[in-house]
């Protein structure tokens, strides 16, 4: 039975239409993922509006926030309560905005060793006295992490000249700058699945270590101390050329593989051609 | 005479081999205008025995609990001497397969190849397609990481769209309400046993259809004298005047394979983490939905077309009539002319499909 070009036509219309529909598409179906419920002190705070509900967005942008320390964790409470009674209930350890002398102490509860360095410093012993507290230089609700740009002149000339912190600040800028591009390639490893646990955990206890000193005020002590920790950095930047070097030998056997598979690819195919 | 002739000799009044050799190798023609899209198929039989060989390699040190298996692929990656080249391999290699199989499929479908005789062959291979995303759903989960974590999440929600049946399926799928260790172990049995040996036998049936009924003549070039089949009976589409398969053509598929090794190991060397997010390396979190999950580059159109609909259902039904199309393509396709140019209607609709297919990936990675 012959089919008439018209025929042909009409029959191929559906079938490339067909073709086109099934090439557009593939197998599994997939949704995007659903979020957890968030925690009942941000569900009915971030429907508040003013003083009440403007720390949701702030801590959001916070290094809490970032490593999943959540309100409960400063204030107490339940955060899995049924209503807003049971969640700032002080019988389940709700203790509400602390007064300004308190707040070191407040933040001190998990920041025991900057607690300490705080108390000894210039700074802690002004507290109750117009002194700063935590939240003057770091902000209360957005936290930020802690870092030298914290000691600006601009926040600093709040209270006092600003000479003596950048002389502290100029001492520590060389030494926080190794910290910050160390933390960084050590990052890089760990987001490649790289081993960077003894790493990443020495230079989380010299960082520590460092940002004591933001809290104090002793000139020649911070020198000092700078040196000795750009010392031990030294030895973790070691650390992680060993590991620089072991991916730059890996991309040599990987050059001289790829090289292997196309020169045996021209052999192949010349012999090949030999045959035709 | 040598140890090696003995053993031809040996074998040879026992079954048979140079007649083998003869019948399988030199005396296996080929059309004279092949090219050099028909070692496709060679080089995804390649790549999925060096994914068996990795396998079975990653399995002497994987461990599938919950609890051990993303620890026991950091070790494998940092403290297993070359853990790290056989597990991106192996990773590597499940990506490059999907793209291969593609690669594979749109030659068929351009060179006309799936035409009568030869549907069953273009339905074993459409099924090869569908098993080979199936090992690579099944596989991402294994290091049981953020991404493989929640990816798996949303895959297996898709099932829950299909009405009547489907919450019944995501429970079966998942071996419980949510993803967690049960899914981990059938998902497991599935990549390593199932799976792999259902490949095997199709593997089989495709080589056996395509033994059987002959390697079809590309629609290029010099095709010499070609009987039209008619479907009346039975015939063997024989070549002759063609060139052997063994030297010329096996030197081909060797030259072709080498190629892929070079473009592969440039991947594996120079940017293995292509296919890897940050969230490959976190272990699984079930409380922590990590922002903007994505699936797979292969299933990102999917993912997108998805979006589009309103309706759940009627966006896996659309893709499921698609995909039951693209199967029965040469049960509908019935005309005999095979040169793309030649098919005009045809070449549109197929690179429209194919650039739409493109789009909705694209669209899908940065939507």
């Amino acid at each position: 039975m012959r089919t008439s070009p018209v025929g042909r036509l009409r029959l191929r219309i559906p079938i490339g239409a067909l073709l086109f529909a099934a090439l557009a598409a593939c197998l599994p179906r997939v949704t995007a993922a659903q979020e957890p419920p968030e925690i009942v002190c941000i569900q009915c705070h971030s429907r508040q509006a003013g003083k009440i509900g403007e720390p949701v967005g702030l801590w959001r942008q916070s290094v809490h926030a970032e490593n999943g320390i959540a309100c409960n964790g400063c204030h107490g409470g339940d955060p899995k309560g049924a209503d807003a009674e049971s969640a700032m209930s002080p019988a389940r350890g709700f203790l509400g905005a602390p007064k300004e002398t308190d707040i070191p102490a407040f933040c001190g509860k998990c920041h025991v060793g900057v607690l300490k360095d705080y108390l000894a410093s210039a700074h802690g012993q002004a507290l109750g006295s117009g002194g700063p507290t935590c939240v003057t230089c770091h902000g209360n609700h957005k936290v930020l992490r802690a870092s030298l740009d914290l000691i600006n002149e601009k926040d600093c000339s709040r209270c006092h000249g600003f000479d003596r912190a950048r002389i502290i600040r100029d001492a520590m800028v060389k030494t926080e700058s190794r910290i910050v591009a160390l933390d960084k390639r050590i990052q890089t490893y760990k987001d490649q699945g790289a081993d960077v646990d003894r790493i990443e955990k020495g230079l989380f206890a010299i960082r520590n270590r460092f940002h004591t000193l933001f809290h104090d005020q002793d000139v020649d002590k911070v020198w000092e101390e700078s040196v000795r920790i750009d010392a031990e950095l030294g030895k973790l930047d070691g650390a992680l050329k060993a590991m620089d070097e072991t991916q730059h030998r890996r991309k040599t056997a990987g050059a001289v593989a790829i090289a292997g598979a196309l020169l045996a690819a021209a052999l192949l195919y010349l012999i090949r051609k030999s045959y035709d | 005479m040598s140890m090696l002739d003995r053993v031809i000799d040996w074998l040879d009044v026992r079954i048979g081999v140079r007649e083998l050799a003869k019948e399988w190798g030199s005396g296996y023609l080929l059309p004279r205008n092949i090219n050099f899209w028909y070692s496709m198929g060679s080089i995804l039989l390649f790549i999925f025995l060096l994914q068996v060989v990795t396998g079975i390699l990653l399995l002497i040190h994987y461990v599938p609990d919950s609890e051990k298996a993303f620890a026991s692929v950091a070790v494998i990656m940092n403290d297993v001497p070359y853990g790290w080249l056989i597990r991106m391999i192996h990773a590597v290699g499940s990506n490059m397969m999907v793209a291969i199989a593609l690669l594979h499929m749109f030659s068929v479908l351009f060179m006309g190849s799936y035409k009568a005789p030869r549907e069953i062959n273009w339905l074993s291979g459409f099924l090869l397609l569908n098993l080979i995303l199936a090992l690579c759903l099944t596989g991402y989960l294994l290091p049981w990481s953020q991404l493989s974590f929640w990816a798996t999440t949303v895959a297996t929600n898709s099932a829950g769209a299909i009405p009547y049946v489907g919450p019944t399926l995501v429970e079966f799928l998942r071996g419980g309400k949510l993803v967690g260790p049960p899914t981990l172990g059938r998902f497991f049995a599935l990549h390593v046993a199932l799976l792999p040996a259902l490949v095997v036998v199709l593997v089989g049936i495709h080589f056996f259809f395509l033994e059987r009924i002959g390697i079809s003549t590309p629609p290029f070039g010099h095709q010499g004298k070609k009987t039209p089949w008619r479907g009346d009976a039975f015939r063997y589409d024989a070549h002759p005047g063609g060139i052997p398969f063994i030297p010329n053509y096996l030197l081909q598929d060797l030259t072709s394979i080498a190629i892929y090794l070079a473009v592969f190991l440039s991947v594996v060397f120079f940017d293995p983490y292509l296919f890897f997010p940050k969230e490959a390396f976190v272990p699984a979190n079930p409380y922590l939905t990590p922002a903007h999950i994505k699936p797979e580059w292969y299933f990102l159109p999917n993912y997108q077309m998805l979006k589009i609909f309103s309706n759940e259902f009627v966006g896996i039904a659309a893709q499921g009539i698609a995909m039951t199309l693209l199967a029965l393509l040469p049960f509908l396709d019935r005309g005999k002319e095979r040169h793309p140019l030649k098919r005009p209607l045809f070449l549109a609709c197929s690179i429209g499909g194919i650039l739409l297919w493109l789009g909705l990936m694209i669209w899908g990675h940065f939507s």
